[in-house]
This record gives structure tokens, sequence and C-alpha cells, in this order.
């Protein structure tokens, strides 16, 4: 809602308030200033009239003017169309300095002096209003020739836009404002004078048009007819439907709009000659109830949907003719209930009527009258017909006891008072210590205790309760969400401390582009049915396409070793949110530094289990076909964690690599609930020494370690404590075959272990493995 | 003897000296060979001679010593030396990962209302229109739907555009008091340079008995939290407009920037808004069931909060894992 100084006050006197105090005042009564515009109009451009004005003898497009700027009279070159005798115009003066830069000098155009510019609005800095020169009239106020545009208040003007809240219709309005304002200001609203003392010797409108309705609907209207005859818009009127940024095909058009803007009253002009049948010398209107809500209807064809958009063939198409000037009404809730029901298609007065506009329709009536009378030779028909729906008060009761516990401070009695009647709430019916409240019926908004409470709150300023702590009832309050947040956090630190970084990526992804590497996405018709763009069209079933998008990017930011992670929700076909944790290693395990020669080497599957490892904490592998074919197919595994599954480790295919143009990756992706997060318990540990012995077999290269995990496993030897591959080794001489090297490590409980214990237990393996896999020592 | 006393002043390595100990007390030393004198000289001159070798016996010993140490001494610091290195060459660079400054922000509040005794809760991202919006005092003519544009569902289900809903099941799960924040992202459908379709809120809500909560309990603890994130600001509450709390208002705080001054950032005004609070419209109540009880809400957005804090000018660089970001919080 854009609103001015010079427009505001129209409605309530400003004088004695710096636009800073105003934008103050309503930033704290809850209309949120979103932008000021002062416009400067530089020194030395002046008030002027144009005596005369000829041809230029040398140029088709040029005239020559002499030009009265009070002091003296000067003679100026103008280019613009609509320059001619006695027309008011805006000089910029020699030594004026334009918004531009431009400095106005004496020059000779084609020959002849001039000595100064005759200006357009937007070469003193104001909104393109008007093409050529500003054309000045009456509306402008009074000024004398010579004066400084700078000290008039159309032009010495602020524009302020404020960013309404979605309750406050009633201050879709320059009125509407000024009415806020009044209640913060303490100071009156300017009513105008709505009679027309005219009226009795106008021809009544009766003679021309009748209006029938087929049954009571909740709306409110109000016609006025006019003979529309030389409507010519005033300069002021132009600039400020510029500085709204609004602009119609006609006058008329255009005259509804600034009415509307400044009354808060919804009016439209309707072609006269649309609602007359051919034979009949009398218009009628007929209002009915369509699909689309509130009908105008006139001869048989619709005219508009009320409240909502106006046919293009019943508009009044020129400035002149018999026009039909139409203000309504109709109950906010009303109106966007049929909206939503019948799915209408929004139109220009929606905006407005959904949010609530004024009832009070005199108010736009005669207002947008009275501008078009003082700029036109229009001779306007007596009267009015209208239809009024049938309006029950609000009534709202609230105890100050209530006011006082709500804000939290005891607010004075005759303060509520004083505070609601400034915002037009009746208050007389009030008792002892209940206020008993009559709303306004522009406040929509208004239905209940709080929102009266608001309204007080609004006007004696958030910033003058003083704060309070809250008391309340000790209770512990960690429960499961909480300990989820906890190990959310623990591992993330983590994964930071481990290298990776941590990434947030949108829940959304590219169906197209996950099917393709076999992830099932959102179940068809659960799917999302706006999208925002089509590469981020469904739920994403894994974080590892994010993490590989951005470890690509970084790759071509420059980044040799990309180490990411992530923890976040996951979606599966039927929707169900997991929480899951990503890792992603890719290109030189290490920084180039001096302690690699500058030549880190790329990341390995076993640097990545560790790293892995140290983040999650201990797990095994299990080799593994995943079900996406991002994957390495012989470097991909299932992360075990105390024998159940938590995920899944691979390398990223060698085609994938490329396609990311990303050198050796891992990835790993873990169902988060399944990485362990309890409380640890001692063990008992041995205080004698620990042995180390190594094997080296020699096995067939099929053969995996976890096989002899196995056979060594089911040993159970409670004195070999640890074992773990050392070395594999192949040449030539072991053919298919490969040497495999595992330490292990022995401890005994009660002593320390002899050399002949350690041999028992050494053969004891060999002889294990040669039995059950018939392998042995090299 | 005098030049052995020489020969070991000017040992350069304990090498040499060796040399001289083993030729001066060996068994074929020159000492041995001066005491062997001993057996052709007769009483009195035997015994001058043997105090005379054995002086020179400690003195040497002596020397030896002394020399030995100097050298040993040398060759340690030559040994040293050699190990010299250029410190300047290993700049320490920090090596680790580092969270992401949105999570990290996120941690920092719920800290703070973990300590001012709330419950973290949490809930899913789908949701449905009457835990969303209907519960919320917004039917579904309301006009201010507009201002928060949905990700629907063909099934009618849709994505949280706040994290409101949580508070809703929370409160139709358990009895009054409640005292809870809920943390988590949600998402709403706008994709600029100043939007991105997916963010982070956390939203607050206290429930108590009727008359017992008030907006000035709401005031203490914002301006204690703002200054608890920002340091020292100033705080501001501007009255506002939210479906689902009345009265309402919005906060803002002097801004980071330019300290109140106006600057780009703050669009001149000197003032970044940063929150948004009031005391629960009794629809909601109604919504769940409640009687007879008061309460405040409030929520914000926890990218804005990190990029006020560290001054982070790119909204959407927070979502693209990109390390020159991300670098700057290891």
């Amino acid at each position: 809602m854009i609103v001015t100084r010079s427009w505001l006050s129209e409605w309530i006197d400003l004088s004695g308030i710096t636009t800073d105090d105003l934008v103050k005042t309503l930033n704290s009564i809850g209309l949120e200033v979103d932008r000021v515009h002062k416009y400067e109009i530089p020194a030395k451009i002046i008030f002027g009239r144009v005596l005369d004005c000829e041809k230029h003898p040398d140029a088709d497009k040029l005239n020559v003017c002499k030009v009265d700027i009070g002091t003296s009279v000067r003679q100026i070159v103008c280019g613009a169309s609509n320059v001619r005798t006695g027309l008011d115009v805006v000089v910029a003066t020699i030594g004026a300095v334009m918004p531009s830069g431009l400095v106005i000098k004496p020059v000779k155009l084609r020959g002849v002096e001039s000595e100064g510019m005759i200006c357009s609005a937007s070469e003193i800095g104001l909104e393109d209003c008007q093409s050529g020169i500003i054309e000045l009239d009456k509306s402008v106020g009074s000024y004398e020739l010579g004066q400084e545009l700078c000290t008039n208040p159309t032009f010495n003007d602020d524009l302020i836009e404020i960013e309404l809240t979605a309750n406050r219709g009633d201050c879709l309005s320059i009125r509407g404002i000024a009415r806020d304002l009044s209640a913060a200001l303490g100071r009156d609203l300017k009513e105008r004078n709505t009679e027309d003392s005219n009226d009795d010797r106008r021809i009544g409108i009766g003679r021309i048009l009748s209006l029938t309705h087929e049954k009571d609907l909740h709306v409110n209207l109000r016609y006025k007819a006019v003979d529309l005859e030389n409507l010519s818009l005033p300069f002021v009127v132009k600039l400020r439907l510029a500085q709204i940024e609004e602009k119609r095909e006609t006058d008329i058009e255009s005259l509804m709009l600034y009415a509307t803007h400044s009354s808060g009253v919804i009016l439209r002009a309707y072609d006269y000659s649309f609602f007359c049948d051919k034979e009949e010398t009398m218009a009628k209107v007929e209002l009915s109830e369509d699909e689309n809500g509130y009908a105008i209807i006139g001869s048989k064809e619709k005219a508009s949907t009320i409240g909502i958009i106006q046919e293009d063939d019943s508009k009044v198409k020129y400035d002149k003719g018999t026009v039909l000037i139409e203000a309504s009404y109709i109950p906010p809730d009303i109106i966007s209930k049929q909206m939503f029901v019948n799915k209408i298609p929004s139109g220009p007065m929606y905006y407005r009527t959904s949010r609530g506009s004024e009832p009070e329709l005199n108010q736009g009536l005669d207002f947008c009258l009275n501008v078009l009378e003082e700029n036109s030779e229009s001779s306007i028909y007596g009267g009015t017909i209208e239809i009024s729906d049938s309006y029950d008060e609000k009534v709202v009761s609230v105890t100050k006891k209530e006011i006082d516990a709500i804000i939290g401070a005891t607010i004075e009695k005759a303060k509520i008072t004083k505070i609601l009647k400034n915002l037009g709430f009746n208050t007389s019916k009030s008792q002892a210590d209940t206020f008993v409240i009559t709303v306004p019926r522009f406040r929509h908004d208004i239905v209940n205790k709080q929102d009266i409470i608001e309204e007080i709150v609004r006007m004696i300023g958030i910033d003058n309760i003083p704060s309070k702590p809250f008391v309340f009832t000790e209770a512990n309050r960690f429960e499961d969400d909480y300990f989820l947040f906890k190990k959310k956090r623990f591992f993330r630190h983590k994964a930071a401390s481990c290298g990776f970084f941590e990434s947030v990526h949108f829940v959304f992804d590219e169906k197209k582009v996950l099917n393709g590497f076999g992830f099932e996405t959102t179940q068809e018709d659960l799917e999302l049915l706006n999208p925002i763009v089509n590469t981020l069209d469904t739920l994403r079933p894994t974080l590892i396409t994010g993490l590989l998008k951005a470890a690509s990017q970084n790759k071509k930011n420059g980044y040799a070793s990309v180490r990411l992670f992530e923890v976040g929700s996951v979606f599966s076909p039927l929707r169900e949110e997991s929480l899951k944790m990503g890792l992603l290693f890719s290109g030189d395990k290490e920084q180039e530094s001096l302690l690699n020669g500058g030549k880190p080497s790329l990341i390995d599957f076993g640097t990545f289990v560790q790293k892995v490892a140290d983040v999650i904490g201990d797990f095994e592998l299990q080799e593994y076909e995943t079900k996406h074919s991002l994957s390495h197919p012989y470097q991909s595994a299932q992360i075990l964690i105390a024998g159940e599954v938590a995920g899944e480790l691979f390398r990223l295919h060698p085609n994938v690599e490329e396609s990311y143009d990303l050198e050796a990756t891992y990835i790993c992706e873990l169902d988060f609930t399944k990485i362990p997060f309890t409380l640890k318990k001692a063990k008992s540990y041995s205080k004698y020494q620990a042995s180390f012995r190594d094997l080296s077999v020699i096995i067939p290269r099929e053969m995996r370690f976890s096989q002899l995990q196995a056979v060594i496993d089911a040993l159970e030897n409670e004195e070999l404590i640890r074992y773990y591959p050392v070395d594999r080794y192949t040449d030539a001489s072991l053919g298919e075959n490969i040497s495999l090297s595992i330490r292990f490590v022995l401890q005994s409980q009660e002593k320390t272990l002899q050399e002949e214990d350690i041999t028992s237990t050494m053969d004891a393996i060999l002889e294990a493995f040669k039995t059950n896999l018939g392998v042995g020592l090299r | 003897m005098k030049e052995w006393y020489d020969a070991i002043k000017e040992a350069q390595s304990v090498e040499k000296l060796e040399e001289i100990r083993i030729s001066v007390f060996g068994k074929k030393g020159v000492l041995a060979a001066e005491f062997a004198k001993m057996k052709s000289a007769v009483n009195e001159e035997k015994a001058q001679l043997a105090k005379e070798l054995n002086t020179h016996k400690a003195a040497l010993t002596d020397e030896l010593t002394q020399r030995k140490v100097v050298l040993q001494t040398l060759e340690l610091e030559a040994n040293m030396k050699a190990e010299a290195i250029d410190v300047s060459l290993y700049r320490a660079k920090c090596q680790s990962g580092g969270l992401h400054p949105v999570m990290e922000t996120m941690d920092r509040i719920i800290e703070y209302f973990v300590a001012m005794n709330f419950a973290v809760k949490t809930g899913n991202m789908l949701e449905d229109d009457f835990n969303n919006f209907e519960a919320l005092n917004l039917p579904k003519y309301h006009p201010a739907r507009d201002m928060q544009d949905t990700f629907y569902f063909k099934d009618e289900m849709l994505l949280r555009t706040h994290t409101s809903p949580v508070q809703i099941r929370t409160m139709m799960a358990n009895k009054p008091p409640i005292r809870m924040i809920a943390p988590g992202a949600v998402f709403r459908r706008d994709y600029d340079l100043t939007h991105t379709p997916m963010f982070h809120q956390v939203e607050g809500l206290l429930v108590d008995e009727e008359g017992k909560v008030s907006f000035a309990n709401l005031k203490f603890i914002l301006e204690d939290f703002l200054k608890y994130m920002f340091g020292d600001v100033e705080v501001r509450f501007r009255p506002s407009f939210f479906p689902f709390t009345e009265p309402s208002a919005e906060v803002d705080i002097s801004c980071v920037f330019c300290k109140g001054d106006g600057c780009r950032v703050c669009s001149k005004t000197g003032w970044l808004e940063v929150l948004g609070c009031g005391i629960v419209d009794p629809n909601v109540f109604d919504a769940v069931g409640y009687k007879n009880v008061s309460g405040y809400a409030f929520g914000l957005g926890v990218e804005r909060f990190a990029m006020l804090i560290h001054h982070i000018g790119d909204l959407r660089s927070l979502f693209e894992g990109d390390i020159k970001l991300l670098e700057q919080f290891q």
C-alpha cells in the first residue's frame, strides 16, 4: 500500500509531524513501513506561464516560447508537443542542477536563444505521469509564478510504502491509513461534506435506471449516473496514479481507481448502453447469483462479478456518454469463501474485497463524483439507486482484568476507553470493569477479546510494556526428540573433526535422474503436485545424489580433495520419512604439502573405511550389490554394526565418476538410527603382556578373509584377543594364489603367556585352516 | 708429559680423545711406561716420582673428562644443527571439516531454550491441512494463506510451511502446561535471491493456566534470547498480524552491520526483522481442545539468523555444499 504525505494530508492534519516521526508511528501501530522515498526537487525549478508560443523558424519540432517566470519573461525553446500559449509549466531556470546532473545554462538552439528549460515529470525526478511537459492546474494547490516547486507541498512530498498484514483490509486506502493514524496521533479525521447541495435540482436517476434482484444477497450496492462530458484528469491525480504504479485505459477508469485508492470503496464504471434493451429507454440492472458469485446482469449479458472482475463489454470505452458508477461492498469472508468454493480466477479487485473493502459506500461515491464534477462538464443525475444487506453490529465484551493479564501490565481504564474511542469503537454500554465494545463495520478483523487487546497493545506501543520473566513449574523436559538432537550433534561434530564438511541440501531432487540410477522415488499417486522447478520434482530417497552434485561443483571450483557429509531426511516411495547420514570422500586423500611432495595419493577403499569408522565407530563390511547403479560392482559393501545392517559403502562406478567429472570417489550412506549411541561400559582388561605373532597363509585368490575369520572365530580361544590382516602379497610363483599375512594378538587374563602356550594356539589355528579350508603356511 | 696436556686440549673429536686416552692410560701407554721406570728408582726418588706421576694421572683424567664433555656438547650441537627445520614451511592449516553455519546456529538456538527448560520436539515434514493450517486458525479460504505458498501432493498432503504443526500435535498428545521448541526444515514455494524452497525454523510455544502467560513474559524471553544470539543489540517490538497469535508482533534488532545508522542490509532503516511472535489465538486452543489456558508462541528463520551472525551474503549458497563457504567454519 503506497501513500504520500500530501495525499494523507487530504484526510488528516500532519502539520508539525516530520516524515521520520510519521514512519515511526506507522511502524509502532503495526503498519510496517517498507520504503520511504523523499522527492527532492532541486532549487531554481519554478512555476512559470507560457505567454506566447511560436514555431521555431528553423526546426519543425521546436517551439519558441515567452515564459513568465514571475520576476521577468524569458525566451525558452521547447520541444514538447503539448506546449501551448496560456499553459502553466515547470521551468528550470539558469543555474538549476537537474536530478540527472545536467546544469541549465543559456544556449542557442538552431540559432535561437533559450534561457532555461520547460520540464517533464521525469526530468524533475517525479514518476513519468504525463507525456511531454507537465501541464499544471489548480490541483497542485496555490502558487505564484516564480515560486520554487520545492516549497509546494504537492511537489515537496514523501512517498511511504507500507507492507500491510492480511487482516488490515481497512487500511487499503489513504483514508483508512489516515483513520488509523488519527487514533495514534490523537488528531481528528478530516471528514468531507458528503451532502450534495444541488441534488434536488438534478434529474433523478430513477428516470433512467431500475435495479432488480431475485433474492436477498449479502451485498451492498449503490449506483449513480452521469452524462460524461470533457473529463480531463487533473495533474495531481495523474501523478498519484503513477506513484502507486497503476495505469488504466480510459480517464474514467483511472478516476475510479483513484477514488478507490483514496476512499477504500470498490468503485466501477459501466457503459450505460450495455444495460439498455433496443426498444426500451430505461436501463435495467439485475443482480443475481451465479456459479461465480454475485453477478450484475445487463440486457441478458453479464456485466461483472461483484468484487472480483468486470466483463470488457460493459466497460466505458470513451470518456463521453452516459455512465453508471457502482459502489459495492461484500463482507470479505463471503467473497473469499465464494472464491475458494467456486475456484474463480482472481480479478484486480479481489485483493481489496477479500481483505475487506470500505462498507461506507458514500465515502467513495461522493469523493469520486466530486473529482468528476470539478474536472469535467458532466452532469450528474440526482439521487441513488441502492440495495442494502442487513447488518448485525458486532459486540465484544472484555474485562479490565483480562486485558491486564494478557498484556502483563496494568493499563488505566481511562486510557483503554480513549484508545477504543479513537479507533472508532463504541464503548458506551460498558459497566464497571467490563468493556462492552461495538466494533465499527470497517474492522472486519475484530471478532474476539484478544482482537480488542491487540488494538490496545498497538496503540500503547509494545515497547512501553515492561518485560517480565515467566514463573513456571520445574519439569524434566529431556525426551526422545532431545536425545535425537544430541545424537545428531555428537556425530556431526565427529564427522567434522574427521575432516568432513557438513552440507545441507533440499529434500527435493530430480525424479528422472534418480530413477535413471535405479532409485525408487515417491509413488506416482502420492507425488508432488506443484514442484517449483522440474529438477526438484520429487522427494529425495537418498542423500547420495545431493552429495555427488556438491562434490562435482567443488571439483570444478578447484578442490582436489572433497569431503562432505549430511545428516538429513529421505523419503520412501510411500513418503515415509527417515533419517540418514551420508559421507562422501572424493579425490586426493589429503592436502598437497611437503609431506607428500605435493602429490597426495587418491582416496582408497581402506582409507575411506577407516575415516568412516573414526566417525561412527566399529563396523564390519560384507560384500553387497547395491540396488542402485551408482556403485563400482566390485567395491561395494554393506555395513554391519553389531551384526545388524546399518547402511552401504562403495566406490562410485567409474562411468559415474567420469560423468560427474570426479576422481576416485567413495560414498557411504547410513541409517542414522542404527548408529549406536549409548553409554559405554568398561570391560576388565589383562594386566599381563600381550604377544604378537604373524601368520602368512597361501590362499586362493577368490577366497575371502571373512572365510578365514569364520574359522578363527569358531575356535573360541579366549587368549586370542585380536587379529587383523597386515599384508597381502602376490607374485608369479604363487599362480592363482595369494599370500595373506595375519597378525594375531594373544593375551591372557591370568598370566604372561609362555612360548609353548602361544605356539599351541597358533598350531590350532593352522590346523583349523587346513581342515576347514585346505590352506596352510607359505 | 706436557705434550699430552696439549694433545687433550687440541683434540677435536670424541674419537681422537679416546685415542689419546689409550695412548696415555692404556697398558702400553705413557703412564704405564713411566710407572715402569719407578722400578729402577730408589726410595726417596721413588716416592717423589710416584707422587709426580699420580698428580699427572689425576690431572690428565680431569682434563680428559672435561674435554670430553666439551666435545660431546659440540657434537650434539652439530648434530642438532644438521636437523634444523625451516619452521616457516609448516603453516598450521586446519584440515578438519566443519559444521554447516545454519545447523550450528540451530544448535545454539536449541541450546538456549534447553537451558531455559524448554523441551525439544520434532515432527514429520509431510503434513495434512488440519495440522498445518486449519488448527492454526487458517481456514481454507483465509487470505493469509497467500502468505505461505505451499507444496501440495496429489493426495492433498503437503510439506509443512512452518514447524507449527509440531506444536499442534504436541498439544493434542499432551495436557498443559507445555513448554517446547520445534526446530526443523520447512517448505515454501518460492525460489529467488532471498527465498529458497526449503529453509529452517525454530518455533516456540508456552501454555499454562489462563491469566498466567502475558505479553510481558514473551518480551522478556525474546529480549534475553536475542541478546544471547546477537550480543549487545537493541530490540524493538512492532505490532503485526499472524493468524495463530493475537496480539502479534514482529521483533527487530538494531542492525548488526551498521549499529543502527542505516545501511544496505537494513534498507537504511537501522533495524533488522528477525522474529515473529504473539499471544496464542483462542481459536488455536479451541482446535486442540484446550480450555482455560493462556500461552505465547514465537518463530524464527534459522538461515536469516546464520546469515546475520556470520555475515553470509547469499542465501542460496547455504544449500550448495560449497567448500569455499564451509571451510570458513572449520
